[in-house]
């Protein structure tokens, strides 16, 4: 794959850099905001269970709090101020998904079109991860009434016994998925063809070959990096 | 291997108290065999393409 950083010229009569925005700066921040929140979740929730003992109900609630009010924010904003159908699966992502599997297997027929700005498995890997960590929000919200916080006092017979268990059955389950969806989020963040997202979700930006390559302009338009809109 | 952690209360009823720890070694290991398949199975792809693409281009010049 070429990427070569092509300059063009706006309609304005100035240059362009050639970049176009796939992540404005307040997705980057959410985006790394949530990852520390994840990561830090994740160690404090497995590390005393592997064996390495120290506090970590405190910072587990607290990293905890930060994830739900994360989502609660990318929620709204997904909602009202971006394109949410952007992170929809529809059916033209299914019929490019059998036609790449087809040709994949050797099998001709028609060419799969480009996706819009988000391909199909990133639409379903991002529609188990709002599952698990929706799930996981929820019922360690209702597990933070079983401690004390500088806002309330611990109220531990607030449920009975068993549906306590069935609360933390799912937030373990949530966790470990949560696990096993970020060795894989990490995985495809480090595989060299995908490292241009990657980028993007550092820099903000990606180059107008790579649009080109990837994305099916009719389904995703994304503007370039020194317009001054927002994607 | 179990699936769930269960007590017993003082009643000696069994109560559900959570997921079984021995399961975090399954979903690690689910992982990495997606990472170990996938990695192959991009591989093998990225192997018959260029394969096919050297046949096509001996095809061309013959």
């Amino acid at each position: 794959m070429t990427s070569v950083d092509r300059s063009h010229t706006r309609p304005d009569g100035g240059v362009s850099s050639g970049r176009l925005i796939r992540h404005t700066g307040i997705d980057r921040l959410y985006h790394w905001c949530m990852a520390a929140a994840v990561v830090t979740l994740l160690a404090t929730g497995f590390l005393p269970v592997v064996g390495v003992k120290f506090g970590w109900v405190e910072p587990h609630w607290i990293a905890g709090s930060v994830l739900a009010v994360l989502v609660l924010v990318h929620i709204v904003r997904a909602s009202f101020f971006q394109d949410i159908w952007a992170m929809v699966v529809v059916p033209t992502d299914v019929r490019d998904a059998w036609r790449e599997l087809r040709h994949a297997f050797g099998r001709g027929g028609p060419a799969p079109g480009k996706p819009g700005k988000y391909e199909l498995l990133q639409k379903l890997y991002h529609a188990g991860a709002a599952l698990v960590v929706l799930s996981a929000i929820v019922t360690g919200g209702m597990m933070m009434v079983k401690i004390d916080t500088p806002f309330w006092k611990r109220n531990p017979y607030w449920l009975s016994d068993s549906t306590w268990g069935v609360v933390y059955v799912v937030h373990g389950f949530a966790a470990l998925a949560t696990l096993t969806l970020l060795m894989i989020h990490v995985y495809f963040a480090i595989r060299p063809e995908k490292l241009w997202m990657t980028r993007s979700m550092i820099v903000g930006w990606i180059t107008r070959d790579e649009y080109t390559e990837h994305h099916d302009s009719a389904r995703w338009t994304a503007d370039p990096a020194d317009s001054g809109r927002r994607s | 291997m179990e699936l769930f952690r269960v007590t017993r209360n003082p009643w000696g009823q069994e109560t559900l108290v959570g997921v079984s720890w021995d399961l975090l070694w399954w979903f690690v290991g689910a992982g990495a065999v997606f990472i170990v398949v996938h990695a192959l199975w991009t591989g093998i792809s990225r192997f018959r393409r260029r394969r096919h693409a050297s046949a096509d281009r001996q095809g061309a010049s013959t």
